[in-house]
């Protein structure tokens, strides 16, 4: 064997065996969050506890410029109640909204019973603190200063409890809202930094979402018992562990839903039974132009142990909706 | 003095390993495999000037998907097979060309170590050149929070990639021992037979090799496409026990079908 052969041997051994040295180290013994979850997700993660079940987010300023959020607007009746909130509170949800991320923390209690009591929904925007402080103050609530955050607590029986819904203002364009216990608890995670960063199963989901201006991960378990689903679903969940759904809104609605199986023959089985959904949906679709578009852009993948599904509602669909609703209202008068 | 048949293996395989290392089709192998790493490079960049390179839907692919559809698009579905054709059905039909057969069959060595040993030789050189090509392409492709997550997966390309090169290169090594055109006998069961069988109904995508290699692939098939749409009509998947049977089986049995080939087979040299 000559020299340069032996050279190339080395090259290559060198590549595979860094390679796969990292990967295994990586696997084994663990990425530091800081290093596996740089960047993933926004910044008001950091405010999420690390119990979260189910991590939500959306990108209201997108989703309320989008060509999507237009058609409905149109559509919609004036209301007088959101003209007098927004007097109130000085707050325009459309204007001065930019983000939201929504948490559920399950904890020891059952999810479905009391759902606001573990759930914490962070709004990125533009606030008018005092006069929010004001309001509250009018209306019988209480204001407190935790952990140097103003925490705005509405009273429930005269007192504020852990129950009582609150409003956190936790940086300056940032309120967190929710039951007093659960907005306490956000303020808590970003001060200690102990938050949903070092759950590394739930920052892989979203680490590998890209561009979606809305999407929802967590543990499948958490979601099912909120949801009616169909019989058929219902039987498959005990092997489904992980979810994540993301979209992209614009003219139309396009996203994919992603779940993770137990293992591969349960990824395999769930395969099967949304491919018999596929199938049905495309026979009932048959007639209807507008369906059979949606249905057509319905895209089974997966691999391993991931079983996704990407939709694409096209901007042809909301216009059969839209002209619908005008004939509709139309006939009204 | 006579070597015995795996010493003589040993010899051939040092010998052999050099030369095709180092031979023009080496740089077909470099440009073949380098296109993927090209395309891994092209989807860093992008990634890192927050461009998507690959969307189903309107909805960016992560990482891992990419590398999927690289590794099954790619490297199981093209270079493989190709590889395979071209060092497979070359190791007794280069020396013939080269008219240097006359060279190695006139040592007191037996004729069939001469092919082992160089289909030893063309297995480690085309795993040192595929193998780590496929590590840089996922370590380019996959964001490295996904690590932990896709690892077992690179883990089981790797060995899917290792066994299909040897599966196919005992296939062609075969070939290429006992035909007289074994390059174009090659391409058309790459490129002809295996593609026509695997979206048929029947038996006869089992005298396939990529209908084993793809029971064992840990990336779905997208099941978008005609193909993808045939092949999942007419899925018949081998289990994971049944797939590895039958790829070591045809991997020993043509090696053993292409030693007995050249022991009895006259090679006529040009003048």
């Amino acid at each position: 064997m000559s020299k340069k052969t032996r050279y190339f041997l080395l090259v290559s051994g060198a590549i595979l065996i860094v390679g796969l040295g990292t990967g295994l180290v990586a696997s084994y013994l663990g990425l530091p969050v800081s290093l596996s979850s740089q960047a993933a997700g926004p910044a008001e993660l950091q405010y999420v506890p690390p119990d979260a079940a189910v991590v939500a987010y959306a990108n209201v300023r997108d989703v309320m410029n989008s060509e999507f959020r237009r058609r409905f607007r149109e559509l919609e009746p004036p209301s007088t109640d959101r003209d007098q909130f927004e007097q109130k509170t000085g707050l325009d949800i459309e204007r001065d909204i930019d983000s939201v991320v929504a948490a559920f923390m399950p904890g020891t209690d059952d999810l479905s019973a009391r759902p606001e009591r573990s759930a914490v929904v962070l709004a990125r925007g533009r606030f008018e603190a005092a006069r929010l402080e004001a309001l509250a103050l009018e209306h019988g609530g209480t204001a407190e200063d935790y952990k140097g955050k103003r925490l705005l607590t509405r009273l429930d029986s005269g007192k504020a409890d852990a129950d009582g819904m609150a409003v956190g203002f936790i940086e300056a364009d940032l309120v967190g809202l929710g039951s007093a216990e659960a907005v306490k608890r956000a303020i808590d995670a970003g001060a200690d930094h102990r938050n949903v960063a070092s759950n590394n199963d739930l920052m892989r989901l979203v680490a590998e979402l890209d561009n979606s201006n809305v999407w929802a991960v967590g543990r499948f378990d958490a979601l099912a018992r909120q949801a009616r689903l169909p019989s058929e679903v219902q039987a498959q969940l005990p092997t489904v562990t992980w979810f994540s759904a993301a979209g992209h809104v614009n003219g139309g609605v396009n996203g994919v839903f992603k779940a993770e199986a137990r293992d591969e023959a349960a990824a395999q089985n769930l395969r099967d039974v949304v491919r018999g959904f596929l199938a049905m949906a495309r026979l009932q679709a048959g007639s209807r132009p507008g369906m059979q578009q949606m249905v057509d852009s319905l895209q089974l993948t997966g691999e391993g142990t991931t079983v996704a599904l990407a939709f694409s509602i096209p901007s042809e669909f909301f216009d059969a909706l839209e002209a619908m609703a005008k004939q509709r209202q139309g006939n009204g008068r | 003095m006579s070597l015995g048949f795996w010493s003589a293996s040993r010899r051939v395989f040092d010998l052999s390993l050099g030369e095709m290392l180092w031979s023009r089709r080496t740089i077909f192998m470099a440009l073949v495999v380098g296109g993927p790493v090209l395309l891994a490079v092209i989807v860093r960049a992008l990634d890192m000037f927050g461009l998507t390179a690959l969307r189903v839907n309107g909805q960016a692919v992560g990482g891992t998907s990419v590398f999927g559809v690289l590794i099954w698009m790619l490297f199981l579905r093209f270079i493989v097979p190709v590889l395979a054709v071209f060092y497979g059905t070359a190791l007794m039909a280069d020396e013939v060309e080269d008219k240097t057969l006359t060279y190695l069959f006139t040592r007191p060595i037996p004729r069939g170590a001469v092919l082992v040993g160089k289909y030893l030789a063309y297995v480690t050189c085309t795993m040192l050149v595929v193998l780590p090509a496929v590590v840089l392409v996922y370590f380019l492709v996959v964001p490295f929070r996904a690590v932990p997550g896709s690892f077992t997966s690179l883990v089981t390309d790797l060995g899917l990639l290792g066994l299909g090169l040897a599966v196919y290169g005992a296939v062609f090594a075969f070939v290429g021992a006992y035909f007289k055109r074994p390059l174009v006998l090659g391409l058309v069961f790459v490129f002809g037979w295996e593609p026509t069988v695997m979206v048929l109904p029947g038996y006869l995508k089992q005298f396939t090799v990529a209908h084993y290699l793809q029971a064992l692939v840990p990336h779905a098939m997208p099941s978008d496409g005609l193909t993808g749409l045939l092949q999942g009509f007419f899925k018949e998947t081998p289990s994971l026990g049944a797939s590895l049977f039958w790829l070591i089986a045809g991997t020993v049995v043509f090696l053993w079908l292409a030693t007995r080939a050249v022991e009895h087979r006259e090679y006529v040299l040009e003048q």
